[in-house]
């Protein structure tokens, strides 16, 4: 496929036109997203509503019906259950990590493991979360193991 | 097939012990031994819950296992004649606990293989990112 990247002036609109036979095929939409920049969630602390970058969260958990996005430091409450979480964050490297918690593979430190069958991962604000081990093949996918 | 090798290994030792000179029928013997395993297999349903399990509530439920494991297992196993004796149900009940905790370090061992692959995974994602 041809590729062609032009260098425009800091006055003219950047601008992206893909020429393709299927409009709907995954890398044409892989390309709107990137254009589109990344894709956010809509959440809110203290009545003050954020958009916040799917790569700005560190993990999704929901605790009695109620959903929180957690970032380096704050917490966020959201509307979404945890399915319309993992459908959001499908393709990206969020992935669900235990039954009630979405978690971000590129925000692990490292991870260990526990005695109770689990793993234990160290994220990189120094938080630690558990990883069923019904979803460490998620993480070993997505991390390319 | 772990919980079968770990239940093996373990009614090894105890012929080994207790009647090293034993005959056993071969169907019947590895049949009681697949239903021992069965019995074990089932057993594990005491760690199902809806809710992810805190540390606590997993400690619990494994001494829970445990002691069911014991409760079910000790007078099937006297009934097939796998301990006669005050002093045999004692080992017996050793064992039992022993195949639970080779059962727990089996596992542990697998899981920290697979944490390994991971952290070397994430190590080489990074120096990759900062290259």
């Amino acid at each position: 496929m041809k590729v062609t990247v032009e260098q425009i002036d800091r006055e003219r609109e950047e601008e992206l036109i893909v020429r393709c036979h299927d409009p709907d095929a995954s890398w044409v939409e892989s390309v709107r997203e990137a254009a589109s920049g990344q894709r956010t969630v809509c959440c809110w602390r203290e009545d003050m509503l954020r958009r916040l970058k799917l790569s700005e969260v560190f993990y999704f958990e929901v605790v009695d019906d109620r959903s929180f996005v957690y970032t380096q430091a704050e917490v966020f409450e959201a509307k979404e259950k945890l399915y319309e979480f993992e459908r959001l964050c499908m393709g990206s490297a969020l992935f669900r990590c235990s039954k009630s918690m979405i978690l971000n593979a590129e925000k692990i430190d490292y991870v260990r493991p526990s005695l109770s069958g689990r793993f234990e991962a160290v994220l990189s604000n120094g938080e630690k979360v558990v990883v069923s081990r019904k979803y460490v093949a998620d993480l070993k996918r997505l991390l390319g193991v | 097939m772990t919980v079968y090798g770990i239940i093996m290994l373990c009614t090894f030792f105890m012929c080994l012990l207790f009647n090293p000179t034993s005959e056993l029928p071969v169907v019947t013997f590895f049949g009681r031994i697949m239903v021992f395993t069965l019995i074990a297999l089932l057993s594990l349903g005491v760690y199902y819950s809806k809710e992810e399990l805190t540390v606590k509530a997993w400690w619990m439920r494994t001494v829970l296992h445990l002691l069911l494991l014991e409760a079910v297992l000790l007078p099937l196993a006297h009934c097939w004649g796998f301990w006669h004796s005050g002093t045999d149900i004692l080992v017996y009940a050793g064992f039992i606990l022993l195949a639970k905790a080779l059962w727990h370090l089996a596992d542990y061992s697998l899981n920290a293989k697979t944490a390994a692959q991971i952290n070397e995974r994430i190590r080489k994602n990074r120096l990759e990112k900062r290259a």
